[in-house]
């Protein structure tokens, strides 16, 4: 049995510095998650996949499904269980999901991601950051918060290829004017290139609006069978195509190469081959923008332009409606913020509405789309196409 | 200046609030890497099947599958390609910012991104030598039948070479 899988619904919470708890946000995303598709009856799912990556270090709660499921008022029988991958938990979920449907384990599957990060005194924040990467090794070196990570990365694209503070600057300006028009981004104000250039320094190069925040929030998202869909929705049916996920190292010390991201080739080449979709085709885009010098880095190793040429190419307004590919018309992470375990599915959701027609801010005809997220020390890619037709 | 291993914990230890690695016997099978650090050594684990020196050190060679590991030594002295000064979200432990890190080269052993001690900001740049500095942290309260017995610790950064 090998069926075709879609995506019937899906919410999110307001992203944010929060008031409330993280099982306050899954309720909230489970509740914007029905009512994006009055159609869909809740009590229809019957898989619980639920994303989280700090549950045990801000919430001090394990064995989160069940919790979620009772929350959302639904009563999972082929699957419950948590899936963490820092970053990119939620877009793991995503992909464990549509193994279990396309292979007939389950029929439509609930895939929930959240975090409360913010605890009552923000430095615990930070530090629990030292969990993130290798604890043990790049931990006790203090590389926790991935800023310094992240400016290594800059300074070496910038030496070798040229990219220049106003290219991360552009990512800056489109990703948080998108986030200005969606209500549920953590940030609701654009801003412009003079205060992006003229920014706190944080790590340089990096400075305020390089790096994305730190978010309380959660989404949610239903996936199903095509023939469950047919029945659940009257919008659209979008589809999930193919994935892919790779990881060739994890400590620092270990990475092939800081400015070419190896796993991310991989794991897009997977993706591709698996849904039969050429990067050629790709429409639209959410990518992994924990700091601009990511997007710029994400489109060379995604294919949508030559290694070296991304700072470039983003200049050119390449990645920005209207050029090659539109990419993180949400805003991205840049603008929504980025509660770890909520992040995958918030560009799931996107990239749902974007092939239904109905986003925002709409690129016109899309018909495929793709989602990335890296997760730790650059130590993990995780790319999902997704398309308004089968191939 | 950057100051080694502060203290959060005044004085209740938490191993889920630790900034560095369970150090004992008991709770770590690399033991042998923080004797040999206090010795001034920089080491890891060679394979004795295939050749292989992966770093972190480890029980089984990744490359083969052999457990039959050896310790070596590694350089203690590296070529710096890159240096950042994080000013903004120091973890506390780290000291004051800026909380400063380079990209070493370790004489073509790995490309090592490691924090820097004993250096003022602006002070290191690409090319400059950078060697191994060893440092005491918090020892550990461990349960040594009814005793509670502190085990001492080390880490390590670089510092540059004057
Ligand atoms: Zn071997």
């Amino acid at each position: 049995m090998d069926r075709n899988v879609c995506v019937v619904a899906g919410g999110m919470s307001k992203w944010g510095v929060r008031d409330g708890s993280q099982r306050d946000f899954f309720q909230e995303a489970a509740k914007a998650c029905y009512d994006d598709n009055p159609l869909m009856n809740p009590k229809d799912i019957d898989g619980l996949l639920v994303a989280s990556a700090y549950t045990e270090r801000t919430s001090y709660q394990t064995h989160l499904a069940p919790l979620v499921a009772e929350y959302a008022g639904i009563k999972p029988k082929n699957i419950c269980a948590r899936v963490e991958l820092l970053c990119a938990s939620g877009s793991s979920a995503v992909i464990l999901a549509f193994g279990l449907i396309k292979s007939g384990q389950a029929d439509v599957v609930m895939v929930a991601g959240g975090e409360k990060l913010y605890t009552p005194q923000k430095w615990e924040v930070f530090y629990s950051e030292l969990a993130s990467v290798d604890h043990d090794w790049d931990g006790g070196q203090g590389l926790g918060l991935p800023p310094p990570a992240f400016a290594m990365v800059a300074k070496q694209h910038m030496k070798q290829f040229g990219t220049k503070k106003e290219h991360l600057g552009v990512i800056s300006v489109k990703n948080r004017r998108n986030a200005a028009k969606n209500p549920k981004a953590q940030f609701q104000t654009p801003v412009t290139m003079e205060e992006v250039m003229s920014g706190r320094m944080i790590v340089p190069p990096l400075t305020l609006y390089d790096c994305c925040p730190i978010t309380d929030g959660a989404a949610a998202l239903v996936l199903a069978t095509e023939e469950k869909a047919r029945e659940m929705t009257d919008k659209p049916l979008v589809y999930l195509l193919g994935t892919g996920q790779a990881s060739v190292n994890n400590m620092s010390a270990n990475m092939p190469d800081w400015t070419t991201w190896e796993a991310l080739k991989i794991a897009s080449a997977q993706a591709y081959m698996k849904s039969r979709v050429n990067v050629d085709e790709i429409n639209v885009a959410m990518t992994h923008d924990c700091f601009t010098i990511s997007e710029i880095i994400e489109m060379e190793d995604l294919g949508f332009c030559k290694k070296g040429e991304g700072g470039f190419f983003v200049g050119d307004g390449q990645n920005d409606f209207g050029g090659r590919i539109p990419t993180n018309t949400d805003g991205g992470l840049l603008g929504c913020g980025h509660p770890f375990g909520g992040t995958g599915i918030r560009q799931g959701i996107e990239v749902m509405k974007q092939l239904r027609g109905d986003a925002i801010q709409q690129v016109p005809n899309a018909t495929f789309g793709l989602t990335h997220n890296l997760s730790g020390f650059i130590a993990a890619h995780t790319v999902l196409v997704y398309g308004k037709e089968v191939r | 200046m950057s100051t080694p291993g502060i203290s959060i914990l005044e004085g209740k230890y938490m191993v889920t609030m630790d900034l560095f690695p369970q150090q004992s016997k008991e709770f770590n099978q690399v033991t042998p890497f923080y004797e040999f650090l206090r010795e001034g050594r920089f080491t890891t684990t060679k394979c004795k099947d295939c050749g292989a020196e992966p770093f972190p050190p480890r029980v089984m060679c990744p490359e083969c599958y052999s457990s039959a590991l050896e310790w070596i030594d590694w350089p203690t002295v590296g070529t710096v390609i890159d240096v950042t000064e994080e000013s903004v979200g120091v973890p506390l432990g780290f000291g004051k910012p800026p909380l400063i890190h380079a990209l070493v080269d370790l004489q073509g052993k790995r490309t090592f991104f490691v924090r820097i001690i004993n250096c003022a900001a602006g002070e290191l740049k690409s090319g400059d030598q950078v060697k191994l500095a060893v440092f005491d942290v918090d020892p550990v309260p461990q349960e040594v039948g009814r005793e509670v017995v502190q085990i001492p610790r080390v880490f390590y950064a670089f510092e540059p070479v004057k």
